[in-house]
């Protein structure tokens, strides 16, 4: 199986607790023969490289240094993200059989690689727009939002990790349950549920 | 004839959604390269009425949801327009079977959409840049002007080919964004002619209904703002009245309009200077067909698609020395050029035309020959085609071939 994995954070650079979770998981994945790449931001080391458990980092930076806002920030950054994926694609032999989307960031990249050559992809949520700025309702929010209501939409399923993110996903977007999957917060034991996932959809 | 050859075109917009140049300059050379045996997909924002898709004339229209919930700003609208637009376009592309040579952008407004359906399909990009915020904005002052200017130069440094409609745009987008001269290529804007040459029969009492017969008509096209330089058509209208009987009308609106009203007011002549506003496009084509000279005395103009229209109208044109329109006009041959922001050189250059039958008949015809063999949308798409088979020649000698 051979996979890409979209996050906005990723050791060395760490924003949250996202970035640690998602080298630990890359790692167990890798170890259980899951062919694991990564496509992140960094701003000050940039390109390929492949870690010591196997993971192929791809780092790509922000081909426009001047923004107004995280959203024109993250709109642009997609771009080349859509290219490290789309090279990875490629170079592949156009098989790739699945993308793992962190949080809103690359969602318009994921749902753009999925519309253009047919690559399948999991919603990972960690957060919602909704607890990070309640209220959430000026437009800067709802544009957020309407980013994560895409990935909902297209996502062909959402993993979270609890129940309790489950209900605020049905009960904000209006999400059918049964796209829902609750997996282990902790990466040793979430690994093999992710895994199973990611079957699941491989053989779909 | 037989389609070999498949281009996405991207704009943000395309008729009946008309906000400046873009659309109509998307509609015809779109038209105009299906006539070339280029088979042509549009994608674009939505507008209220016009279909989701349809063909026109063998081009295929595709309007996408334009992104409808409120915005924080223009730009982050445009950047989240652009996430619709590539979308769409992603599946459309996936839908024909990827049956695409390349794709061609519009401006910075589709730049994201452009650049990552490059790299997600693995086909050139191509751009035509019509203006530039560095040009329009006189410098970069605010982060979001900034930002644009960015964006801008990230799509020029992923296109292929630049395109520009002058030789004033090619270097200034030039040295706006460092590119390589063998990067850039002129294309003119074109017009037309067909629908400016049409003949209407009651010419004569429409013109009655601007100017007394034995006054001349001045004709002024544009919107009413610092850059298109009416404030020095009005202050040259004294110096033209002491030569020749004329009626001055100008077309379009702007922020300026209030002032200009009062300096005419000022100089007692209301009567002699007509603000019409905006007007529909069949009473402009007649108004322009009946102007004795049309005047465009801009102080910054990338093209100047108004001195061809009204050169396809056979409307004598006169022009300050500047931008494109330095290169559209020839001196003395298909049109008059005066200084740029000089009055007294605007009025010179009125009067010479006003004053000399011969020479205005003169002028017009060379303008309008000029028009036909210059500026026609068929000659245009040919050369645009010729480029288009340049970059896929390029193409498919390289790995992504």
């Amino acid at each position: 199986m051979r996979i890409i994995i979209f996050s906005w954070e990723y050791p060395p650079r760490v924003v949250g607790k996202l970035a640690q979770y998602v080298k630990a998981l890359a790692s167990l994945l890798a170890s259980d023969k899951v062919e694991v790449n990564v496509v992140t931001y960094d701003d000050a080391i940039t390109g390929s490289s492949r870690e010591p458990t196997g993971v192929q980092v791809v780092r790509v930076p922000n081909p426009v240094r001047t923004h107004i806002g995280v959203l024109t920030w993250v709109l642009t950054l997609n771009q080349e993200v859509e290219r490290a994926a789309a090279n990875l694609y490629y170079e592949a032999g156009k098989q790739i059989d699945l993308i793992d989307a962190y949080d809103w960031h690359f969602i318009p990249a994921a749902v753009t690689l999925k519309n253009g050559l047919g690559i399948p992809f999991v919603y990972s949520v960690e957060s919602l727009e909704d607890h990070r700025s309640h209220p959430a309702n000026t437009p800067y929010n709802m544009a957020i939002k309407s980013v994560e209501w895409l990935g909902f939409y297209e996502a062909q399923k959402v993993c979270v990790k609890s129940e309790w993110m489950r209900d605020e996903i049905i009960r904000i977007y209006k999400v059918p349950k049964e796209k829902i999957f609750v997996v282990s917060t902790a990466p040793d034991s979430s690994v093999k549920e992710i895994l199973s996932l990611y079957t699941m959809l491989q053989e779909a | 004839m037989k389609n070999d050859l498949a281009v996405m075109m991207l704009s943000w917009e395309f008729p009946p959604r008309v906000i400046g140049g873009i659309s109509p300059h998307v509609y015809f050379l779109s038209k105009s390269l299906a006539k070339q045996g280029v088979k042509v997909y549009v994608v674009t924002c939505d507008f209220p009425g016009a279909p989701s898709h349809e063909v026109i004339d063998e081009v295929e229209v595709y309007r996408v949801d334009s992104y409808k919930n409120p915005a924080p700003d223009f730009a982050t609208w445009v950047y989240l327009m652009n996430l619709n637009m590539q979308k769409e376009t992603a599946a459309l592309t996936r839908k024909i079977e990827n049956k695409i040579d390349l794709f061609h952008a519009h401006d910075w407004l589709v730049a994201n959409a452009g650049i990552g359906l490059k790299h997600v399909f693995r086909k050139p990009l191509l751009v035509t840049m019509h203006s530039t915020e560095i040009g329009r904005r006189d410098g970069l002052h605010t982060d979001t002007e900034k930002m644009i200017h960015e964006t801008e130069a990230w799509l020029t440094y992923e296109a292929w080919k630049v395109i520009c409609c002058s030789d004033y745009m090619i270097s200034h987008v030039k040295w706006a964004f460092g590119l390589p001269n063998d990067k850039l290529v002129m294309v003119p804007n074109g017009v037309n002619a067909q629908s400016y040459g049409a003949a209407v029969d009651d010419l004569k009492d429409f013109r009655n209904k601007f100017a007394l017969p034995q006054e001349k008509i001045v004709l002024f096209v544009g919107r009413l703002v610092y850059e298109k330089g009416v404030h020095i058509l009005i202050n040259a209208v004294p110096k033209i009245l002491d030569k020749v009987n004329a009626k001055f009308i100008i077309v379009g609106s702007g922020y300026m309009k209030e002032q200009l009203l009062n300096v005419v007011r000022g100089m007692r002549l209301e009567h002699k200077v007509l603000f019409e506003g905006f007007l529909d496009e069949q009473t402009l084509l007649k108004l322009q067909q009946c102007a004795d000279v049309s005047v465009v005395p801009s102080l910054f103009e990338p093209f100047g698609i108004v001195a061809l229209e009204a050169m396809a109208a056979k409307s004598p044109v006169v022009a300050s020395d500047t931008g494109g329109l330095s290169e559209i006009i020839k001196h003395d041959v298909t049109g008059v050029k005066v200084f740029p922001n000089n009055p007294d050189s605007l009025a010179w250059g009125i009067n010479k035309v006003l004053l000399d039958d011969n020479y205005r008949q003169r002028i017009r015809e060379n303008a309008y020959k000029e028009v036909l063999e210059r500026y026609d949308w068929e000659k245009i798409a040919q050369q645009t085609r010729r480029i288009y088979e340049g970059v896929l020649g390029e193409y498919s000698i390289s790995f992504w071939a």
